[in-house]
């Protein structure tokens, strides 16, 4: 064959961007690193795991049951979100993790000439999924690190098809809360989606915090990530979902991908809905652990950026990228930030009471060596 | 390989029988493109001494000019690596009944040679000529600039060159922030880069450049700062650092690398990889700044700087599988490409295609530019690549010692220095 011109396939906007690589896995880190374990805290993942009904589901699986389809769209599931938030089923979408669903959304509302709006500081995966589908993401500034809605609101044009909201924010914990939510989706007055991200939402405990399957009816405009990756513990599965009023969910479900949610994530996770004895005991758990960081950052005289989630920032008196390295070598994962614009930051996930005291011991080592 | 698709481009089968042609074209399309007459033909002897030693299997060789604004650069594409480019290497003793003499004369006749694969199998040569500035009487910079108002900015063409002339007034920044329309010229070629922060008039008080070092670095220039020393300097040199990294962040670029720092950068921003020799011998810090997470690699290493690769890779914290390469698939035809400096008598080497012979044609290179009275030698190898390993000996034997290790998991660069 010479006929092949691949660089001629190749669109420009893919051509130029840059692949995402997957840090290897745990064994490769193992044995580069020279350590013999690797505590997590990079991930935002939940250290109790997924609710016991969910565990039970994992646990009585028939493996046999791996020949088979999961069902397409998640037929139950889609009906017991719906049940607890008051939407309908057609209202919810499921995704191969929320990042299935941002694709669907940019898909969905999005062509060539248009562009998305959302901050320069804040989760990747929005400017990315537009980067490398020809769509321009405009990125305006965090203001006291949390979402500027006047910034958001001058980046809009005529262009602009989608904005999405990170709240809480990703990296900061920054959030706004329903008033505020209620302000902006007012000011944008019907002009683009706006894709409030609320995959960090159930750890939020203020009473301010955004109703925004009730903003969702009288803002038809307005669509919302949830995820069961972060407070539901099932990362490993990968399952996210949107929801959306009735004709903006229609418009997306073209475009979606049916099949794509396999059936233990389907399971799991429809036996996750709504464990408030879980939610309770991870909530514990993160205020036991934003407290401990609190106290290791006064301790360590290192400036704290705390809100929602279940994770926090420090500022380091050196690089991040090297702090995560050392950090590697004594056995403990956490997030540098330069990539989030954030220089000199590391974000620390609320792990194991174990983990954080080994994330404790290391940074200390770490900055000791300063 | 340039994104310039408005450069003049021809195909031509390879050999001597059309080498003419080629030569008429880069002369033809350098006078319809404004290239001046004497750089325009320079290329042309290029373009007719590569097209002559290209072998007749080579298949249709693409030629390209380009106006970089600051430089001139003629590209020449083949759709196999396949070939053998050993005459390129200036260290190769010539014969002038040698077939290959006409690509060692290409080599010398270029500022600059680069080589970059193409596509799957295919290898483009580009031979870079650089244009010259006449020399400007400059301003010094108004009292009472300052102090910052906002975050630093993507400068027009205006601001930047206001900055660059009062920095070289004033003796800032270092030598990237010398000869504004030649900083102007790189920019818009798309060769650098610039942040820079202004007072509360507009004003310019203070920039960073940075431009490509390899595919996946960038190399710092400056800070050049006009405020007075003191913190709302130091806290200008971390706003601009701050802004140079968020523009960066999430695109190929890995690392930031300041081979020659200027006194005003924050050092507690980077991590020392190294040290290498000044003009004057002394040992100056090699600053490097990640932009993203390094999760280990693989570095291919000579056996004899195992040792040396092996205590910086602990001292920095590396994940690193080290390996020991295997010997190139070539038996012979190593060649490395040099980049000089006259003016500050460095030349820099890095290899280009490895061999059985790479060792000698390291220790040649060195030899010759030693010889042309070269003081300060460089070596930049790619420990990704297993190829480069082959050359090390031969540097190492001609006096280069390992200097910095910049780290890359998609390959570190070890950079090696001799200063005479």
């Amino acid at each position: 064959m010479s006929g092949f011109d691949l660089e001629r396939l190749v669109p420009a906007h893919v051509a130029s961007f840059q692949a995402y690589v997957p840090a290897p896995p745990d064994d490769v880190l193992l044995r580069r690193f020279g350590v013999t374990h690797l505590h997590r805290l990079h991930n935002n993942e939940n250290p109790l795991g997924p609710p016991p009904a969910a565990r039970e589901v994992l646990a009585r699986w028939d493996p046999a049951q791996a020949a088979i389809y999961p069902q397409g769209d998640g037929w139950h599931l889609r009906r017991a979100i719906a049940a607890q938030f008051g939407l309908e089923a057609e209202q919810v979408i499921l995704g191969n993790g929320a990042n299935e669903v941002i694709g669907f959304v940019i898909k969905a509302f999005c062509e060539a000439g248009c562009n998305i709006v959302t901050a320069d500081r804040t989760f990747a995966v929005y400017e990315w999924l537009a980067s490398f589908s020809g769509i321009e993401p405009r990125l305006a500034p965090l203001r006291a690190d949390g979402f500027d809605e006047a910034a958001l609101l001058r980046a809009i044009d005529a262009q602009t098809r989608v904005i999405f909201l990170c709240n809480p924010n990703n990296p900061t914990g920054s959030w706004w809360d329903h008033a505020r939510l209620e302000r902006f989706l007012e000011a944008v007055d019907g002009r683009a989606i706006v894709v409030a991200d609320e995959a960090y939402a159930e750890y939020a405990e203020a009473p301010g915090f955004p109703d925004s399957f009730a903003l969702m009816a009288r803002h038809p405009n307005l669509v919302v990530f949830r995820t069961f990756s972060k407070l539901w513990g099932l990362a490993g599965l990968r399952i996210g979902w949107m929801a959306a009023a009735p004709a903006v969910a229609a418009t997306v479900r073209k475009i979606s991908i049916s099949y794509s949610v396999n059936l233990l994530a389907l399971e799991a996770a429809r036996a996750s809905v709504w464990d408030t004895a879980h939610l309770a005991a991870t909530r514990d758990h993160v205020r036991q652990g934003r407290a401990g960081l609190a106290a290791l950052a006064a301790r360590l005289g290192l400036p704290l950026l705390d809100g929602i989630g279940n994770f926090a920032m420090l500022r380091l008196p050196m690089p991040d990228t090297v702090a995560h390295r050392r950090l590697m070598a004594r056995g403990v994962m956490a997030r540098a930030m330069t990539s989030f614009r954030y220089p000199g930051w590391l974000r620390v996930s609320f792990g194991s009471a174990p983990a954080m005291a080994a994330f404790a011991e290391a940074l200390e080592a770490v900055l000791a060596e300063v | 390989m340039t994104a310039d698709d408005a450069a003049p481009r021809l195909s031509l089968p390879p050999g001597p029988r059309f080498a003419a042609v080629g030569a008429e074209f880069v002369r033809g399309a350098g006078a319809a493109g404004g290239i001046e007459a004497r750089l325009a033909d320079r290329l042309a002897l290029i373009a007719e001494e590569v097209l002559a030693a290209s072998p007749p299997g080579a298949g249709p060789v693409s030629l390209a000019l380009h106006d970089r604004r600051h430089a001139v650069r003629l590209e020449l594409g083949f759709p196999t690596a396949d070939l053998d480019l050993a005459g390129l290497d200036q260290a190769r003793m010539r014969d002038p009944e040698d077939d290959a003499v006409g690509l060692y004369l290409a080599a010398r006749l270029a500022d600059q040679l680069t080589t970059e694969p193409v596509g799957r199998s295919g290898l483009l040569l580009g031979f870079n000529l650089a244009r010259g500035y006449a020399p400007r009487s400059l301003d010094p910079p108004p009292p009472g600039l300052g102090p910052l108002a906002g975050a630093p900015v993507d400068p027009d063409d205006a601001t930047l060159a206001l900055l660059v002339d009062w920095a070289e007034a004033e003796g800032l920044g270092g030598a990237g922030f010398r000869i504004a329309p030649r900083v102007l010229d790189q920019r818009a070629a798309g060769e650098l880069f610039a942040r820079v922060a202004l007072d509360a008039r507009r004003r310019p008080i203070g920039g960073l450049l940075w431009q490509p070092f390899g595919r996946r670095m960038m190399a710092l220039s400056g800070p050049a700062l006009l405020l007075p020393p003191g913190p709302a300097c130091e806290a200008l040199a971390i706003a601009l650092l701050d802004a140079a990294l968020g523009a960066l962040a999430r695109g190929s670029i890995q690392g930031l690398v300041v081979l020659d720092a200027a006194p005003d950068m924050p050092r507690d921003a980077f991590e020392v990889v190294g040290h290498l020799p000044d003009a004057a011998g002394t040992p100056q810090p090699v600053l490097f700044r990640a932009l993203e997470e390094d999760p280990g690699g693989i570095a291919w290493v000579p056996p004899l700087l195992r040792d040396w690769v092996t205590r910086s890779v602990r001292r920095l914290g590396l994940g690193r599988d080290l390996g020991e390469p295997p010997p190139p698939g070539r038996a012979t035809g190593a060649v490395m490409a040099a980049e000089t400096d006259r003016a500050a008598g460095r030349v820099t080497l890095r290899p280009l295609l490895a061999a059985g012979d790479a060792a000698a044609v390291a220790a040649g290179n060195v030899a010759l530019f030693r010889g042309q009275g070269f003081g300060q030698f460089r070596a930049v190898l790619d420990l990704g690549q297993p190829g480069h390993a082959a050359f090390a000996e031969g540097l190492v034997q001609a006096g280069l010692a390992p200097a910095a290790l910049i780290p890359d998991a998609a390959g570190d660069l070890l950079l090696l220095a001799a200063l005479e």
